[in-house]
C-alpha cells in the first residue's frame, strides 16, 4: 500500500532524512522508532504531504497504492495530495489539545472531513459523525458533538482525533506519537483501539514513537531510525530478540525494563546497608495533608481549600532512594513541594534532619537561569549558603574550585565553565542541574521526573550518573516518576500514589512481585 | 448570569471610584477659585459670600454627596467662566449638551473606519507570500504609526481643505441642521485619528494570524485536505481575531485621547476643545464633569468589549 | 589551546564586537540607527550651537522658503526654522528620555515587588494601574497639569506618572511568569535572599522584553509631549518645542506650508527611527 523508496529530505542544507526505504502492506502496522531529531516525524509528514515548504526532496519517491505522490525533482502537487489527504490517508497527532481548533465544536471538526470529501446532506453527515464517535468508544456522542475541545479530557480528545481520522475509512493512517501526551492507563486504551481499527479496517498504519516498549506491543514491523537513516528494520520479534546493529542494541538496553536485573551487586549491598541504618531517617512525614487554595467564582466567597494530598506517612532513610509513582494529577508534585516546605498550606508534620534539601526538575530547559554562566550557576548555592551561615563562607577561589570539581563529577570538564545554558544540550543541562543541587551536599534531593524529558539513551546515562553520585555523596533521593520501569531501575523502596493518597509502599522487589493493591497491579500490567 | 451581575457591580464601583477621584483631584487644586472668579473686584466680604454661595465651606464628604446627588439629578452645576446672561452663569449641562454628540460621533466614526479598513488589510498582509509586499507593508505601517494624529490632521487640512478644497478648514455644520454635512465634516478628522490605529491594528492582526497559521490545528486541517483558503477563513481567522478584539478595546481610550487633540486641529466644537479651554481658564466644574464623562464612556466601552469577548470565545463562555 | 583562547580574546575587543553586531543586523537596524543617530546628534549639537539664533527676529526675512541659507525656511518672525527645530527636538528628546527614565525605574521597582510577592498589595496596585491604563493617557496628563500648573518639571512628572502603569504591567507580568520558573524555585530552595532573587536572578532575564517597552515608551513620550505642547499645555514659550511650532504654523498653512512640515516631519523622523531600531533589535534576537 505505502511504498517509500530511497527518500531523502533536506531543509536548507541539512539532511533530515537520508535514503529511507519503507513498505507497509494493508492490515499491517509499521513502527518507526527513534530518538528526537532522528527524522521519523519528517518522514511521516513527507508521506502525508504536510512537511513545511522549505523542505526539498533530494532523492527517491513516495508511492501510495501505485500512484506517485512525491518524487525528486518534481514540485509538490498540492491538488494531488488533497485528493488523498483525509479521504485515503489521515493522520493522528501527538498533542490532541493543540491539534484541534479551540473555537470549533468537535462535532463540526469531524464533520469537516465529510464536507470536504463527500456530498452527504447535513443530517446524514451528523449521523455519520456520531456513528464514528461511538465506534471509537466515545460515550454519549450526541452530547459530545457540541462540546469544545477544552471541555474534554486528554484521552477523549485523542479519541476525537481518531474518530476524525477513521471516518472515511482511509487506506493509510499515520499516528505520530499518539499516546505520548497521555497517562499510562489511557495510553493503553488508545493503543488497543488503534490495533483494533487496524485489524478491522485492514489499513496500513505508520506508528511513530520514541518508546520501544510501546512499539513492541502494537507493531508488526519496526524500523529503527537514527540521524535521518534507517539503521535496522524487520519483524518486531526479530528486532527485539536478535538486534544486529549496535545502535539498536544500545536502544533496547537503555530502555528501563523489569526484564533486566536491577542495578548491580553493589546496589544490593547499599540497600542492605540502608536497612541497617534504619534508625537514621533524613525526613519523616506523618499524617500529612496538603491543600491548595482555589479561587471561587463568588465575589466575596473567598477561597476554597482543596485537599490534594491526604494522610501521607513515610520515611526516607539516609542513603536511600525512595520512588514515588503515579499518574499525572495524583498529587506527586504537591507532595514533594510540601516536603520541601514550598507549600506551607499543610496539616501534619514533616521533619527533616538534613539542611536545605534540593530539587531537580523535569524540564532541563527551564531549570537553569538562562542569563547566567555555568560557573555562576554552580557557585550560587555556595554563595547563598555562605550568606545564611557565616561558617560556610568560602573565598572566591575555593568556590570556583568546588564548582570545577562538581563539573567533573557530573561528567563535564572545565571548558564548560563559561558557557550559558543556551549553549548546552538537554542532557548537559540536566547534568548541571544535578551538580547545582548536589554542590552543597544536601542530605536529601527530590528529583521530579528528572529523566522524563530526555531520550532513552540519555535517560540511561543520567540515571546512572544520579546513582553514582548518590553512592559517592551518601545523599538520599525522593525519586518521582510516572514511569514505573524507571522507578524499578532506580529505587530501593517504592510508594504508589493515586488521587492524593499513598495506596501502597514497600521494597521495590516486593511491590513488583506481589503487589497488594489492585491499582498497583493495573499500573504494572499496563506499562 | 452571575458573571454579568459581578461585572455590572464592578462597573458601578469603578464609576464611583472615578467620581471620588475626580472630586478629590479638584479639591486639592492649588490656587483659589474664588479669587480667580472675582479677579480685581475681590474684597474679603465678597470672597466670603461667594465661598458660601458655592458651598466651599462644607466638609468634603458633604460636598461630594451634594455634588453627586446634583449630578445624578441631572444638575451638573454651573460654569465659573461662561455666562448665559449678565447675572446668570452658564449651567454645565447646557454647555456640554450640544458638544458631547460631536465627540461621540467622531470617536465612533474613527472606530468604524479602523475596523473596516484594518481587518481586510491585516488579512491581505498575512496572506501575501511576496517579500516585497511584506516589506512594503511593514515600512508603510511603521511610518504611519510614527505620524501623530494632530500632524496628520494638519496635513489633511492642507491637502484636502486648502489644495483640493473638499471641505472648508475650520468650518462645521451642526448635526441638527444637516446630518450628512455634519458627517462630511467629521470624516477628515476621523481619518486623521484612525490612520495610525489602522496601521497598528493591521500589524497586530497580521502577527496574530501568522502565529495561528503555525499552530497544530492548522496542520490537522491540512491533513484533512483543506485548501489554503478553507484553512484561512474556516480556521485561522476566527482564532486570530480574538486577541484583536481585546486590542481594539484597548485603543478606544487612545481614540478618545486622539479626538481631544484632533478637534483642536479641525476646530470642531466638541468636548475636547471645551476641555482644553476649560483647563487653561481653570473652569473647574466643567473640567470635572468632562473628565467624568469621558472616563465613564471609556469604562462602559471596556465593559461591552469584555462581554463581546465572552460571546465569541467559547473557551471562556463555556466554563 | 591557551594561545587560541588569547587570540580569541583579542579579536573580541569592543569595536570589533560592534562591527560584528552591525554586520549580523538587518535593514531595520541599520536604517533605525542612521535615523536616530542623525536626530539625536543634531539635537545634542543644538544645545551648544545652532546655525542661527533661535530667538532673534528679522522683519526682512519673514516666510522665506527652504533654501541653502535657511534649510527649512523661516517663520512669521523671520527666525530660522532649522535652528528652532534643532532646539525643539532637543527639548522633546530630553523630556521624553526623562519621562521614560522616571516611569521605567518606578515600573521596575513596583512591578518587581508586586509581581513577585502577589497578595493584597499586588491586587491593589493592579487595580490602580488598570484604571490609569484604561484612561486616555493625554487626558490624565492634562488633568494633572491643570492641577499642578504648567512647566517642564510638572510636564515630566505628569507624563512620568501616566506612563508608569504600562511599565509596571510589563515588569509585573514578567516577574509573575518567572517567579514560578523552575530555576527560581531552586534559587529559593538554595536559600537565596528575596532581594537577590528579584534583582540578580530574575531581573536580567526580563531586559530584552523591557528594552522593547522602553523604546515604545520613549516614542509615546515624544508623541505625548508634542501633543500637549501643540495644545499649549506642554513646553511653554519662549522655549522652542516641536508641538508648539506646529500649532503656530497652522495659522500660516497657505502662506508657508514648510513651517508646519518641518517640525511635523521631524517628529515622524524621530519616532520612526526609534521604532525601526527597536524592530531591528527585536528581529535580531
Amino acid at each position: 500500500m505505502v511504498h517509500i523508496e530511497n527518500l531523502s529530505v533536506s531543509f536548507e542544507d541539512t539532511d533530515a532524512v537520508k535514503n529511507v526505504n519503507l513498505n507497509i502492506a494493508p492490515g499491517e502496522i509499521l513502527g518507526v522508532v527513534g530518538e528526537s531529531g532522528s527524522g521519523k516525524s519528517v518522514t511521516a509528514l513527507t508521506l502525508m504531504g504536510l512537511v513545511s515548504d522549505e523542505a526539498v526532496i533530494t532523492s527517491g519517491k513516495v508511492v501510495l497504492d501505485g500512484e506517485v505522490l512525491a518524487e525528486v525533482g518534481k514540485p509538490r502537487d498540492k491538488a494531488l495530495y488533497r485528493r488523498y489527504q483525509g479521504s485515503r490517508m489521515s493522520m493522528i497527532f501527538q498533542e490532541p489539545m493543540t491539534s484541534l481548533n479551540p473555537t470549533k465544536t468537535v462535532g463540526a471538526q469531524i464533520e469537516e472531513m465529510l464536507k470536504l470529501h463527500t456530498d452527504l446532506d447535513k443530517e446524514a453527515r451528523k449521523n455519520r459523525v456520531i456513528e464514528s464517535m461511538e465506534s471509537v468508544g466515545l460515550k454519549e456522542a450526541a452530547k459530545l458533538y457540541d462540546c469544545y475541545p477544552h471541555e474534554l479530557s486528554g484521552g477523549m480528545r485523542q479519541r476525537v482525533m481518531i474518530a476524525m481520522a477513521v471516518i472515511l475509512h482511509p487506506d493509510v493512517i499515520v499516528a505520530d506519537e499518539p499516546t505520548t501526551a497521555l497517562d499510562v492507563t489511557i495510553q493503553n486504551q488508545i493503543i488497543t483501539l488503534l490495533k483494533e481499527i487496524n485489524t478491522k479496517e485492514k489499513n496500513a498504519m505508520l506508528f511513530i514513537t520514541h518508546d520501544l516498549n510501546l512499539a513492541r506491543r502494537i507493531c508488526d514491523k519496526i524500523a529503527v531510525m537514527k540521524n535521518g537513516k534507517v539503521v535496522e528494520s524487520g519483524k518486531t520479534e526479530e528486532i527485539f530478540e536478535h538486534p544486529k546493529e549496535a545502535y539498536t542494541k544500545k536502544l533496547i538496553e537503555a530502555v528501563p525494563s523489569r526484564m533486566k536485573p536491577r542495578g548491580d551487586g553493589e546496589c544490593e549491598a547499599v540497600q542492605g546497608e540502608a536497612d541497617k541504618k534504619n534508625a537514621e531517617p533524613v525526613v519523616q512525614v506523618d499524617n500529612l495533608n496538603v491543600y491548595y487554595n482555589e479561587k471561587s467564582g463568588k465575589l466575596f466567597g473567598g477561597n476554597k481549600r482543596r485537599c490534594v494530598v491526604s494522610d501521607a506517612n513515610f520515611v526516607i532513610n539516609k542513603g536511600e532512594i525512595l520512588g514515588l509513582v503515579g499518574e499525572s494529577g495524583c498529587g506527586k508534585s504537591s507532595l514533594s513541594k510540601a516536603v520541601l516546605g514550598m507549600n506551607k498550606n499543610i496539616e501534619g508534620s514533616v521533619r527533616h534532619s538534613s539542611v536545605r534539601p534540593q530539587m531537580i526538575f523535569q524540564d532541563p530547559y527551564s531549570s537553569l537561569n538562562p542569563s547566567r554562566t555555568v560557573s555562576w550557576l554552580l557557585q550560587e548555592p555556595l554563595r547563598a549558603a555562605g550568606k545564611l551561615d557565616k561558617s560556610l563562607q568560602m573565598s572566591k577561589e575555593d568556590r570556583r574550585a568546588a564548582a570545577v570539581e562538581m563539573l567533573r563529577m557530573v561528567g563535564l570538564d572545565e571548558s564548560y565553565m563559561n558557557r550559558k545554558p543556551s549553549q548546552l544540550s538537554g542532557g548537559q543541562r540536566q547534568r548541571i542541574s544535578i551538580g547545582q543541587a548536589l554542590i552543597t551536599r544536601p542530605g536529601l534531593v527530590i528529583a521530579d521526573e528528572p529523566v522524563s524529558a530526555l531520550d532513552v539513551t540519555l535517560q540511561a546515562q543520567i540515571m546512572e550518573l544520579m546513582r553514582r553520585l548518590q553512592e559517592e555523596l551518601g545523599v538520599s533521593y525522593l525519586f518521582i516518576s510516572h514511569d514505573i520501569n524507571v522507578v524499578y531501575q532506580m529505587c530501593d523502596r517504592i510508594m504508589v500514589m493515586k488521587a492524593g493518597r499513598i495506596v501502597e509502599q514497600g521494597k521495590t522487589e516486593d511491590i513488583f512481585n506481589n503487589p497488594k493493591e489492585a491499582y498497583t497491579e493495573l499500573l504494572l500490567r499496563e506499562s | 448570569m452571575r458573571y454579568f451581575l459581578k461585572k455590572i457591580f464592578t462597573l458601578i464601583m469603578t464609576l464611583f471610584i472615578v467620581s471620588v477621584a475626580a472630586f478629590l483631584a479638584f479639591q486639592i487644586i492649588p490656587g483659589d477659585v474664588v479669587g480667580s472668579i472675582l479677579g480685581t473686584e475681590a474684597t474679603p466680604e465678597r470672597e466670603a459670600q461667594l465661598r458660601e454661595e458655592l458651598g466651599l465651606n462644607d466638609p468634603p464628604v458633604v460636598r461630594y454627596v451634594n455634588w453627586m446627588t446634583d449630578v445624578l439629578k441631572g444638575d451638573l452645576g454651573e460654569s465659573y467662566r461662561y455666562s448665559k446672561s449678565m447675572n446668570e452663569m452658564m449651567p454645565v449641562d447646557e454647555l456640554i449638551g450640544d458638544k458631547l454628540p460631536v465627540t461621540l460621533w467622531l470617536a465612533a466614526l474613527s472606530l468604524v473606519i479602523i475596523v473596516v479598513v484594518s481587518i481586510p488589510l491585516g488579512v491581505f498582509w498575512a496572506k501575501s507570500r511576496n517579500r516585497f509586499v511584506d516589506a512594503f507593508m511593514s515600512v508603510l505601517t511603521q511610518t504611519t504609526m510614527a505620524v501623530p494624529a494632530f500632524f496628520l490632521g494638519i496635513l489633511v487640512t492642507y491637502l484636502f481643505g486648502m489644495v483640493f478644497k473638499w471641505f472648508v478648514p475650520g468650518g462645521y455644520v451642526s448635526y441638527e441642521e444637516d446630518f450628512g454635512g455634519f458627517l462630511k465634516y467629521l470624516i477628515f478628522p476621523a481619518v486623521s485619528i484612525a490612520m495610525p490605529k489602522i496601521a497598528m491594528t493591521a500589524r497586530f492582526l497580521r502577527n496574530s494570524m501568522l502565529t495561528e497559521m503555525h499552530s497544530d490545528y492548522v496542520r490537522t486541517a491540512r491533513s484533512k485536505g483543506c485548501t489554503d483558503r478553507q484553512i484561512m477563513y474556516g480556521h485561522v481567522l476566527r482564532n486570530a481575531l480574538m486577541p484583536v478584539v481585546t486590542f481594539l478595546g484597548m485603543i478606544i481610550a487612545e481614540i478618545v485621547a486622539g479626538s481631544i487633540v484632533v478637534e483642536q486641529v479641525f476646530g470642531l466644537p466638541g468636548i475636547g476643545r471645551l476641555l482644553i479651554s476649560s483647563i487653561s481658564t481653570r473652569d473647574l466644574p466643567v473640567v470635572q464633569i468632562l473628565v467624568m464623562y469621558i472616563t465613564a464612556v471609556v469604562i462602559i466601552v471596556y465593559f461591552l468589549v469584555d462581554i463581546l469577548y465572552r460571546v465569541i470565545d467559547p473557551r471562556i463562555s463555556h466554563k | 589551546m591557551q594561545k587560541k583562547e588569547q587570540q580569541k580574546g583579542k579579536v573580541n575587543s569592543v569595536p570589533h564586537k560592534l562591527v560584528k553586531w552591525l554586520k549580523n543586523g538587518n535593514p531595520y537596524l541599520w536604517i533605525g540607527l542612521f535615523m536616530t543617530g542623525v536626530a539625536v546628534g543634531l539635537a545634542v549639537l543644538g544645545i551648544f550651537w545652532t546655525p542661527y539664533s533661535t530667538t532673534e527676529m528679522s522683519a526682512a526675512e519673514r516666510f522665506v522658503g527652504p533654501s541653502l541659507k535657511h534649510l527649512f525656511g523661516t517663520d512669521n518672525f523671520g527666525r530660522d526654522i532649522f535652528s528652532r527645530v534643532m532646539e525643539g527636538a532637543g527639548i522633546t528628546i530630553l523630556i521624553s528620555s526623562l519621562v521614560v527614565l522616571f516611569s521605567g525605574t518606578l515600573g521596575i521597582l513596583i512591578g518587581a515587588v508586586t509581581g513577585y510577592m502577589g497578595g493584597v498589595v499586588d491586587e491593589l496596585v493592579m487595580r490602580v494601574t488598570d484604571a490609569v491604563n484604561g484612561f486616555p493617557s493625554i487626558l490624565l496628563a492634562l488633568v494633572m497639569i491643570s492641577i499642578m500648573g504648567s512647566g517642564n518639571q510638572n510636564l515630566i512628572l505628569s507624563l512620568g506618572i501616566v506612563f508608569t502603569p504600562s511599565f509596571v504591567r510589563i515588569v509585573r507580568s514578567e516577574f509573575i511568569r518567572l517567579r514560578d520558573a523552575d530555576y527560581i524555585s531552586r534559587a529559593r530552595l538554595m536559600g537565596v535572599g528575596r532581594l537577590r532573587i528579584l534583582f540578580v536572578h530574575i531581573l536580567p532575564n526580563i531586559f530584552s522584553t523591557f528594552w522593547v517597552s522602553v523604546m515604545i515608551g520613549f516614542n509615546n513620550g515624544i508623541l505625548a509631549e508634542s501633543g500637549m505642547s501643540y495644545l499649549g499645555i506642554g513646553v511653554q514659550p519662549p522655549e522652542a518645542s516641536l508641538g508648539k511650532m506646529l500649532s503656530d504654523a497652522q495659522g500660516y498653512l497657505m502662506k508657508a506650508p514648510w513651517y508646519a512640515l518641518a517640525p511635523g516631519l521631524t517628529i515622524v523622523w524621530i519616532v520612526l527611527g526609534f521604532s525601526l531600531l527597536s524592530e531591528g533589535i527585536r528581529r535580531k534576537s
